[in-house]
Formats: C-alpha cells, structure tokens, sequence
C-alpha cells in the first residue's frame, strides 16, 4: 500500500473516530426537533456541562473519565427535563424566533455561568491511555478517541432499543410524527417533550464526557460542538435520527479530510461550505424529510 | 380630512426629538471622565448596529445570526486601507461598503428563500465562515493577532483625536444616520412589503410583492450600514481581531440589543442599547470578571426574561402617546 493511500485511510479513521461522537451530540438535537419542533441552540452547552460535569467527578472522586458516565447521564437527564419544564415549554408552539431566541439566552446563559464559577482556563484530565492507540496494519487509532467512538455507538444501539422496543420510546415516535393522533391514544405530549429533552440533553453530556480524554475543557466549548451539530443534523434531515448517524460520520471525514489536505486551521471550512451546499441543494437533507422552504 | 390632531402630536414628537438631540450634543460639556464617554459611544454603537439589524431581522422577521461578519468586512476593508496605502478612515469606509454589498448580495440570493431554523443556521455558517478565513489568512488580516492602528498624534485626516469628544459626535452622527434610515424604510412602501413579508410570507406573495427582491435589498441596506459602523469601530477601536469583530458573540450582542428594546420598532433597539449598555458596564465594574462572564450572564438573564413574558420588547412596557390619548 502505497504512503498517499495510507494517510488518506489514517486520515478517514481519525474522521470515523470524531464523527461518532458528533453524532451522539445530534441524535440528541435532531430528536428533540422532531419530537417539539425547536431547534436547540444550547445543544453545544449541553456537551460542555458534560465536560464539566466529567472533570469534577473525575478530580473530586478520582473516578476515571469514561466511567462517570454512571454519574454524569443521570444528572444530565435530570437536567434537560427541568429545563424543559421551566423554559422550553413555554415556547413550544410559538414562532420561531420565539424558540431560537430563547435557546440562544439559554446558551448565553450557561456559557457564562460557567465562566464565572470554573474561570476562562481551559482544563484537561490526565488518564494512564491518554497516549495509548491500537494498530491495525498500518493504521493507527488513538486508544481514548477509540473508546469515545464505541461509547457513542453503543448509546446509539440502546437509543435505538429503547425507542423501538419500549412503550415510552413509541410514545416518543408516535408524538413526532403525529402529535393530534398521539394524544387521542392517550399519550401525554408534556410528558414525552419531557422525556425527549431530558434524552437528547443526556446524550449530549455522555458526548462531553467521552471527549474529556482528549479535549480541553473550557466554558466556549459547546459552540464549536454545537455547529458541527447543525450541520449533521441538517444534512441527514431535520428531525431524522439514522440520518444524524450517518450524517455525522459524514462530516467527521470531511472536517478530518480537510484538515490532511487543505489547512488545519480550515477543518472546519469544508463541514461548513458542504452545510451550504447542501442547504441549497438539498435543503430536506440527504436522506431526510422535511420543508426549510 | 386631515387629522388635526395627530398634526399637532407630531409636532410635538418632533419638538421632543429635537430636544433629546441638543441634549446629547450638549452631554460632552458636563462630561469629565474619558470612561463615560467610552461608554455613551458603545451606547450609540449598539443602538446603530440594533437600528440597522432590525431592518432585516426586526421588519421582515429574517432572522441574521451572521451580521457580526458585516461588521468585520467594514472594519478590515476601512482598517487595512489606512494601515497599508494610508487611506483615511472616511474614505475607507467607502470601498469596505462596496464590498460588503457585494456579499450581502450574494448571501441574499443564497439563503434568503430559506425559512425560520434553516436562514438562522445559514446565517451562522456564513459567519464562521468568514471568521475561519480571517483567521487563516494571516498575511492580510494578520490572523489571530489582529489588526493595530498606530495612533500618530491628533490628526483630523485621520479622524484620530486626543479627546473623545469627536469619536462621540461621530458615533451619534451614525446613530441619527441609522435611525433615519430605519425610520424611512419603516414608513415607506418597502416597509408595508417587508412586515408583510414578516406576517405571512405566503399571503405577501399573493399580494404580488416580490419577496425575493424586497428581502435581498432590505438585506444589503442592513449589511451597508452594519459596514460602514464598523468601519468607524476600527478607528475608535485602533485595535480588531478575528474575535472581536467576526465572533458569533458579537452578532448574538447586535440581535439582543434589538430584542431587549423591541424587536420590529424604530426605536426598540435605541432603548435595548440605553438598557443594556450601562448594565453591562455597571456590572463589569462591580463584580469585574471581564467583558463575557457577569454581564453577559445579566444579558442572557434579560433576553430570556423577554422572550418569554414581553416579547414585543421592553418598548411595549412603555404607554405610548397614542394610548393616553385614548383613555
């Protein structure tokens, strides 16, 4: 295998690895569109709550950073359903401006909470794999991205379980795709937006949580994330969880692709213009459902 | 017929607008402290930068996530022309606005058929895009570093000045500028188009106003003016980086000055900016942590307060004339 190949499948590895992790950040944003129909512009704070959440437990119990998922989903859970409770669901129904207006304080908001009780200093975890990786020919996988792409896809499995398989998780579907008929069978919208929020905000902490490994932890870190979601969520359809999947390991190789080949500073600039196109041409995603128009 | 009376009440609107004009003009004399005049001038500003985002976002409901990059467009275009071919800042402005119509144009034509989420999301990426290549192209901008203007003694052709008595005339001649300009649109023919447009964008074409035409200049309007303001924020500034002038923080801060005062009104973002400025400042320099942290905090705090029990803005607390007189 000659050395250009090998670098051009280093390089789609690496944007695998990434791409799962952005799509647990928009599984959770797509299904909370789908579910209320508000695009959620906290989502990125969600991710860096999650982050911090990871570094306390992490420096105050010693608790390794992947482990204190068992401490960081619940919490996180619990926080999305308050929030929901308090905030969002005053706007649900209302204009768009309304729910982009809002979501935007709420990200403001927690930004600088944040700032102001952890500070502006960007803080990492230290873990004895930090620099451990996996060879697989002449392929490499850094260890701790590789544990990061495993915990998304096997939250994906169980998001998938949960919402074929479970009553709560078909309430879930049954309110996104047919609100009026959802609650003559006797299914509470509150309840499932409740359930929904609580899930895509769950999600978005596990995402900063398996990040923390590698990631600096900073109170603007969510908006970066939070980007990249949109894109994801735009190009597999808004409100289309599969779509997000593939969506995100999409633009993971396209961001890392950019990275190899065009600048490092501009990884971000494909992502993006590719975010354009396909608003322009394929403004329903591609292979989603939807009306942007 | 004509109305006598509303006659008389414009009159008198006039007459108090004249007064709160003088009033400003004459604030310099009774002000000491260089630190109030930063202040009133980042009270103009805001309001300016509100006035001229309303025109797009507040009139014809088109939310723009992405107007910070107007303001840097004017601001490298006006910035880099002084510091390289020595072109003073007033005629900078001129090319940094031809440009910036350029690309509001073309953005325009772009986005503007997207609706709600999507124009939002657009209007964000097309701001990051430019910020991400500001910062990559470092021998032109000068990256993450920025741009500095050497400030070389008191020099009118170069509007730099020891004092900031000019700066703050300046920057309420732009305010009276913006505000004019908001005003016209708001009472002309383009302004029933573009609330229209904003109520029911189906029922406005039904009506056989031309969307796409009226939204794209209602645009480029908006984005000249955003242009030319910061244009004049590098002189005052002498310092811009990708950061502070190409940073989503910056367009969140333009469309919260707007929101706060009411979103859609002449002088929404006029009152958003005497509210939210000075709160800011206060709350910068009683519990410090810097220009994001406390103040931003309060900022959020507001804009969240508004969205959900006044959205119409804090203008709708205000009685108006027109309802005393009705009672």
């Amino acid at each position: 295998m000659g050395m250009e190949v090998e670098i051009f499948i280093q390089a789609v590895v690496n944007g695998i690895m990434i791409g799962g992790v952005y799509a647990l950040i928009a599984v959770g944003l797509t299904m909370i569109f789908g579910v209320m129909n508000v695009v959620n512009f906290a989502h990125g704070e969600f991710v860096m709550l999650g982050m911090f959440a990871t570094y306390l437990t992490h420096s105050l119990l010693g608790l390794d950073p992947n482990l204190s998922i068992i401490i960081t989903v619940p919490i996180m859970f619990g926080l999305g359903v308050i929030v929901q409770r308090t905030l969002i669901a005053r706007v649900v129904g209302l204009p768009d401006e309304s729910q982009i207006l809002l979501t935007l304080g709420i990200s403001v908001l927690l930004i600088n909470l944040t700032l102001l009780i952890m500070g502006a200093d960007p803080h990492s975890i230290k873990t004895s794999y930090k620099f451990s990786s996996i060879q697989i020919g002449p392929i490499l996988v850094m260890l701790p991205r590789f544990i990061a792409f495993s915990v998304a896809m096997v939250a994906s499995v169980i998001l998938w379980l949960f919402l074929s398989r479970t009553e709560i998780g078909r309430g879930l579907r049954a309110v996104a795709e047919k609100p009026e008929v959802a609650i003559l069978m006797g299914i509470n919208p509150q309840k499932m937006h409740r359930v929904a929020f609580g899930i895509g905000v769950a999600l978005a902490g596990v995402a900063g949580t398996v990040v923390t490994p590698f990631r600096y932890i900073y109170p603007n870190v969510g908006q970066s994330y939070v980007l990249i979601a949109f894109v994801v969520v735009v190009l597999g359809g808004m409100g289309n969880i599969p779509g997000a999947i593939v969506g995100a390991l999409v633009i993971g190789v396209t961001e890392s692709l950019s990275a190899q080949y065009v600048a490092l500073d501009l990884a971000m600039l494909g992502p993006f213009i590719l975010f354009v196109l396909v608003l322009l041409f394929k403004p329903t995603g591609i292979i989603g459902k939807g009306k942007a128009y | 017929m004509v109305d006598h009376r509303n006659d008389k009440f414009s009159r008198a609107r006039t007459l108090v607008l004249l007064f709160l004009v003088l009033a400003v003009m004459a604030l310099p004399l009774l002000l000491s402290q260089r630190y109030l005049f930063r202040v009133l001038i980042n009270i103009f500003f805001f309001a300016a930068l509100g006035s001229a985002w309303n025109i797009i976002g507040g009139y014809a409901g088109q939310l723009s996530l992405g107007h910070a990059a107007f303001v840097a467009l004017g601001a490298y275009t006006t910035g880099l022309l002084m510091l390289h071919y020595n072109v003073p800042p007033w005629a900078g402005v001129l090319p940094g606005v031809i440009l910036t119509a350029v690309v509001a144009y073309f953005l325009g034509k772009l986005v503007l058929r997207l609706r709600g989420p999507y124009l939002a999301l657009s209007t964000l990426a097309f701001g990051e895009i430019v910020r991400i290549l500001m910062l990559h192209f470092k021998g032109v901008t000068g990256g993450p570093l920025g741009l500095t203007i050497p400030f070389t003694g008191r020099n009118v052709w170069r509007l730099q000045f020891a004092t900031e008595h000019m700066n703050y005339g300046i920057s309420f001649g732009l305010l009276v500028l913006c505000i004019f300009v908001s005003w016209r649109i708001y009472n002309s023919r383009m302004g029933y188009y573009l609330q229209a447009i904003k109520e029911n964008q189906e029922a406005a074409e039904s009506l056989g106003i031309p969307l796409a035409r009226t939204k794209n200049l209602a645009l480029v309007i908006s984005a000249i003016l955003t242009s030319v303001l910061g244009g004049f924020y590098m002189i005052f500034m002498t310092y811009i980086d990708p950061y502070a002038v190409a940073g989503l923080h910056l367009s969140i801060e333009i469309i919260l000055v707007a929101i706060i005062g009411g979103v859609g009104t002449v002088w929404g973002p006029v009152i958003g900016a005497c509210i939210v400025v000075p709160l800011m400042e206060m709350s910068n320099f009683v519990l410090g942590g810097g220009r994001t942290g406390a103040s931003m905090l309060i900022y959020a705090v507001i804009l969240i307060i508004v969205v959900l029990f006044t959205p119409r803005g804090l203008i709708a607390l205000v009685p108006t004339l027109e309802q005393y007189r009705s009672e």
